[in-house]
């Protein structure tokens, strides 16, 4: 495709933009303006999470009350504060950030609260106390996967720390939470430790580094920020049968949620190493409707509800005693207790399975999936 | 420079300064466009809080950017930028006390100049005195900051003054003059100054051209090295800027800043490669990519489309600043033109008869030149590529003893070498591709989201069967070609700058793997697949066979075609090249679709070896595949390298990082031993000491 032909179809679409903006600036007297500014796109939890955020915005009781504006920093904190004035200076009423940083974007923050303007933050904290944050607690997820690899290995053995993006707060307090938890146990040795920036692609590097030296019979459990899956499907290649794979204490993809289901379970679309195995895991994550559930107590907070400043959510654990496969993925039957999606309808599986709340029921499957709203 | 050559005496003085800072001048106006439409089309009239808000917003890119600018004007090239703006950051935020009743601004500026200052005396004892290859130095560089940067604070926080925000962020005169524009402004001052001393003289023709500054008597040594301290003064202010800005400390603040820095640098008019532009166009060139944040927020792009967007207007921020008689551009329509009344009067070369001019050689015919002077011997042949070559086989051999030592079953264990030949057979494929971009004196920086988009459709297609492989293999590689064939032709034919049109398209594939995949990349490789990749034949996977056959076509492709010879003709001299004959737009064409395609090659592999493809898979390959080419004893400028040594380089740096994955050395310790050993290995790659 030349660049001419790009060019062309890029005016068309600043065209439509600000054709539509136009529109929607006439129609969007009544609503209220909300900015979301995301980090970086280019990864698949932020792409999930940007789509249930577009979902709750377009759920028929959010439509008529909420113009919702989405933006994208990169990995750039300089960026975000700019993106962050900006809409302040647009006029936004309620702005819900994805923050780069949990400390870069204070002083832009309590600007933008002195105007009078809700800031909330997801996933990630903002530690200005003008803040609102909406986010899961980073230390338990550390000391509760910790504390379960330690039981299923008696107190004793080797075990593979994979870590998250060193230099961010959630890394740091969810390996030092996992490391007190190992350090009460001195039979509990970490044989290796890598920096998995949570991604299955590069904790499957990684792991292949180190088994370079090692064999996976030296090792008797893992504890992975993200990665299980991955270590499972190269157990699996290293010839391991589905019995013999090592407890592995890591992250909430669904490829590693239908690992767990018992082998030999009927699953639609499933192929190994996307398939049921038995895995002794268990499964935690920070749960991607966290912008979801941002906007829609940040709608709250401009109709004058009473919001807290903190909303630390329940931290999804799935064990092998807990996992169960939903049918279709709906509010309705994942609050029932399902937590696993078929591989027929999530095609990806790194993609990531927490995603129920009890206090979204606007959203299901879809809304992760395609940006869909329930009905 | 080319306007040496026209009549200077017939020039009135005004417009030899218009010609002379076209680039900034360019910049200027396009950044005055961009704050009209923003105006325009933004609800509320252009009040001084906007105009204050965009100073502060630019003011981090722009101080950095200027030291950029600096070093590139000298001919060098420096990554280690936004590395030292994060150190910088976290020495104030964890240097000053929460409890002090105020700070000193003058005593905290000090600081973080000198900090940055040091960095730079480090990157120019290296560069200038050992005469090592500035991007190599300046890498190795980067990877030992951050590796510091996180020993002096592991996660964000800290403290830093508000005396300093309220300092760098009011106002100058109160509602005309923010401060961050006086802050950029003293600054320029100061460069002006410079540039009116014997040093701002040394300063470009150093960068013109070493060897004859060298020759009329300047002191290339000192000015090199002054060159990356005061850079590093330079990305020292902005990291103080930024503390002021941010009120705290983050390990990682920094980091993104380094690429969209040589956006700006050429954007703003300054030629890569040295002895023309300036500061102040880079200024602007700042401040264009900053308004653009603004303008997407005003257009109400979506999500999806803003890398898109971005890249687009990189691009045509870079096409305003070359509309001229001189273009690239302009060159190649009156050359298209000149060809066509050429084919119409039938005198094309092509038209005209076949028939020998070459000229006759006097003395014996070919078929006895080997007993008239006997080949000498291979080494002897070779030697310069075994010089450049041989440094990262002797390193590597070096890790791979130490990594027996340290970790045990290494050098016996043919797991260890299946595992490193397959590991690395990812950046060896990668390498021939960069590596032959940068012979022909280029840089692909499209390589991650060629990556990413190639693994996303192709696990799309494929979706866990091994018959849709066979068109979906094709429809990759075409579109590798494709998408390599816009990157060659804007470069070629539009004249922009390699790194810029290259990172134009790195967003513009951002965006379409964004769209194509909604955010959620479909399907899974096919079994056939993650058995070529994962599978074991005895000990070896067959990817390493492939490995293998891939190399001996490299090196043939290379060493033994013609289009191996063009590339090489190129990189040594581009004008030497087109007079020669040499079709120089073909060949650079099909120079970035070889390395699209291998970078689509690789996205193919890595969806195979981890079974998916994901969003941002190729991020962790850019600076590798630089990386990996320097080593490997190439010359970043073009011309020189072999790819048995870049293989080389790709074996040592995997190598090295199986060794430091193996330990449980903590993060920041491996960072900086990985910089260290680069850097290490290197050493003997330095340029001879110039006759």
């Amino acid at each position: 495709m030349g660049i001419g032909l790009k060019v062309r179809r890029l005016a068309l679409l600043a065209g439509m933009a600000v054709c539509a903006f136009g529109m929607s600036a006439a129609e969007a007297a009544e609503k209220h303006k909300i900015f979301l500014s995301m980090s970086f796109i280019g990864n698949d939890w932020q792409a999930e999470a940007a789509n249930m955020v577009k979902a709750m915005a377009s759920h028929k009781s959010m439509a008529d009350k909420v113009d919702l504006q989405v933006q994208v920093a990169g990995p750039n904190a300089q960026r975000q504060i700019q993106q962050i004035n900006a809409m302040v200076q647009a006029g936004a009423e309620a702005i819900v950030i994805f923050p780069i940083s949990p400390t870069a974007l204070n002083q832009v923050v309590k600007n933008a609260c002195d105007k009078g303007v809700k800031v909330f933050a997801y996933d990630a904290e903002i530690t200005e106390p003008c803040a609102y944050n909406v986010h899961i607690d980073q230390e338990e997820a550390g000391r509760v996967t910790a504390e379960w690899l330690v039981k299923k290995l008696n107190g004793k053995g080797n075990i593979i720390a994979v870590t998250g993006v060193p230099g961010t707060s959630v890394d740091d307090l969810r390996t030092k939470a996992a490391k007190e938890v190992f350090a009460k146990y001195p039979d509990i040795k970490i044989v290796g430790e890598a920096v998995g920036m949570w991604s299955q692609a590069v904790a499957r590097t990684e792991l292949s580094k180190i088994l370079a030296t090692r064999n996976w019979n030296d090792i008797n459990g893992l504890w992975m920020q993200v990665g299980c899956f991955t270590a499972n499907s190269m157990q699996l290649e290293a010839g391991k049968k589905a019995s013999e794979l090592l407890p592995c204490a890591g992250e909430g993809s669904n490829g590693g949620r239908i690992q767990m289901l018992p082998e030999g379970t009927e699953v639609e679309g499933a192929a190994s190493p996307y398939a049921p195995l038995g895995a002794p895991r268990i499964s935690y994550a920070s749960p991607p409707y966290s912008g979801a559930l941002a906007l829609k107590l940040a709608v709250e907070a401009i109709e004058g509800k009473d919001v807290p400043k903190t909303t630390i959510l329940p931290l999804p654990v799935v064990t092998n005693e807990t996992i169960k496969l939903c049918n279709e993925g709906s509010w309705a039957e994942m609050k029932a207790g399902c937590n696993a999606f078929k591989p027929s309808l999530v095609s990806n599986p790194g993609w990531f399975a927490s995603i129920f709340s009890d206090q979204t029921p606007e959203i299901g499957l879809n809304a992760a999936l395609v940006g869909q709203p329930e009905n | 420079m080319s306007s040496v050559s026209s009549p200077v005496s017939t020039m009135s003085g005004l417009r030899r300064a218009l010609t002379r800072n076209r680039g900034a001048l360019i910049a200027a106006a396009v950044l005055a466009v961009l704050l009209f439409i923003v105006d325009a089309i933004s609800a509320g009239p252009l009040t001084y809080f906007d105009v204050s808000f965009l100073s502060s917003g630019g003011a981090t890119s722009a101080l950095a950017a200027i030291g950029q600018t600096i070093v590139i004007l000298s001919g060098g090239f420096d990554l280690s930028a936004g590395a030292v703006i994060s150190l910088v950051n976290v020495v104030l935020a964890s240097g000053m006390d929460p409890m002090a009743p105020g700070a000193s601004v003058l005593l905290w500026t000090g600081v973080g100049i000198g900090v940055g200052m040091a960095v730079g005396a480090f990157n120019g004892f290296f560069i200038a005195v050992l005469r090592m290859q500035p991007i190599v130095v300046t890498l190795s560089t980067m990877f030992i900051l951050q590796g510091v940067t996180l020993l002096v604070m592991d996660k964000p926080g800290g403290f830093v003054s508000p005396d300093l925000g309220t300092f760098y962020l009011g106002d100058a005169i109160t509602g005309w003059l923010p401060m961050p524009l006086v802050v950029i402004g003293v600054v320029l001052l100061a460069w002006f100054w410079l540039k009116g001393t014997r040093f701002g003289t040394a300063l470009y023709a150093v960068g013109s051209d070493t060897d004859s500054a060298a020759a009329v008597g300047i002191n290339v040594v000192l000015v090199r090295f002054a060159v990356y301290v005061i850079a590093g003064g330079c990305y020292g202010l902005a990291g103080v800027f930024i503390s002021a800005q941010t009120g705290s400390g983050d390990p990682l603040v920094g980091n993104p800043l380094l690429l969209s820095m040589f956006a700006a640098v050429v954007v703003g008019g300054t030629r890569l490669g040295g002895g023309q532009g300036g500061p102040v166009g880079t200024v602007f060139g700042a401040y264009i990519l900053m308004m653009v944040v603004n303008i997407l927020l005003v257009l109400n792009v979506s999500a999806y489309y803003s890398t898109i967007a971005e890249g687009t207007i990189l691009v045509l921020a870079a096409l305003a600043g070359s509309i001229s008689h001189a273009s690239v551009f302009a060159v190649q329509l009156r050359a298209a033109r000149a060809r066509f009344a050429a084919w119409r009067a039938g005198i094309l070369p092509s038209q005209l008869e076949r028939v020998d001019r070459r000229l006759k050689a006097n003395g014996p015919a070919h078929g006895n030149r080997n007993s008239a002077s006997p080949r000498p011997a291979l080494h002897l042949r070779n030697a310069e590529a075994l010089r450049y070559a041989l440094p990262a086989y002797v390193c590597l051999l070096v890790i791979v003893i130490v990594t027996q030592i340290w970790l045990g079953r290494a050098i016996l264990n043919p797991g260890y070498w299946n595992s490193l030949l397959v590991l690395s057979s990812f950046l060896a494929v990668l390498a021939l591709g960069q590596g032959t971009v940068i012979l022909t004196g280029g840089l692909d920086l499209s390589v991650p989201w060629t990556i990413g988009i190639s693994g996303i459709i192709l696990a799309g297609m494929v979706n866990g069967s091994d018959a849709a492989l066979l068109y979906a293999l094709p429809v990759v590689l075409v579109m590798a070609c494709a998408i390599g064939f816009a990157n060659g032709f804007g470069i070629v034919y539009l004249g922009i700058s390699p790194i810029v049109m290259t990172l134009a398209t790195n967003g513009i594939l951002q965006g379409f793997a964004l769209l194509y995949s909604q955010g959620t990349p479909a399907g899974f490789s096919s079994p056939m697949l993650r058995w070529f990749m994962t599978a074991k034949l005895g000990f070896v996977t067959p990817v390493v066979l492939l490995l293998i056959v891939f190399v001996i076509i490299a090196v043939l492709l290379l060493g033994r075609t013609p289009f191996g010879r063009r590339v090489y003709g190129i990189g040594n001299g581009l004008r030497a090249a087109r007079l020669s004959g040499i079709g120089v737009e073909r060949t650079l064409i099909l120079v970035y679709m070889l390395s699209a395609v291998c970078a689509a090659v690789v996205g193919i592999m890595l969806t195979g070896f981890s079974g998916q493809a994901s969003l941002g898979m190729g991020d962790d390959y850019l600076l590798p595949s630089i990386a990996v080419v320097v080593v490997g004893g190439a010359l970043i400028t073009g011309g020189r390298g072999h790819y048995l040594g870049m293989l080389g380089g790709v074996l040592l740096l995997t190598a090295l990082q199986m060794l430091l994955a193996g330990t449980t050395l903590p993060y920041a310790t491996r960072a900086i031993l990985y910089g260290l050993v680069v850097l290490g290995a290197v050493m003997a790659l330095r340029e001879r000491q110039p006759q």
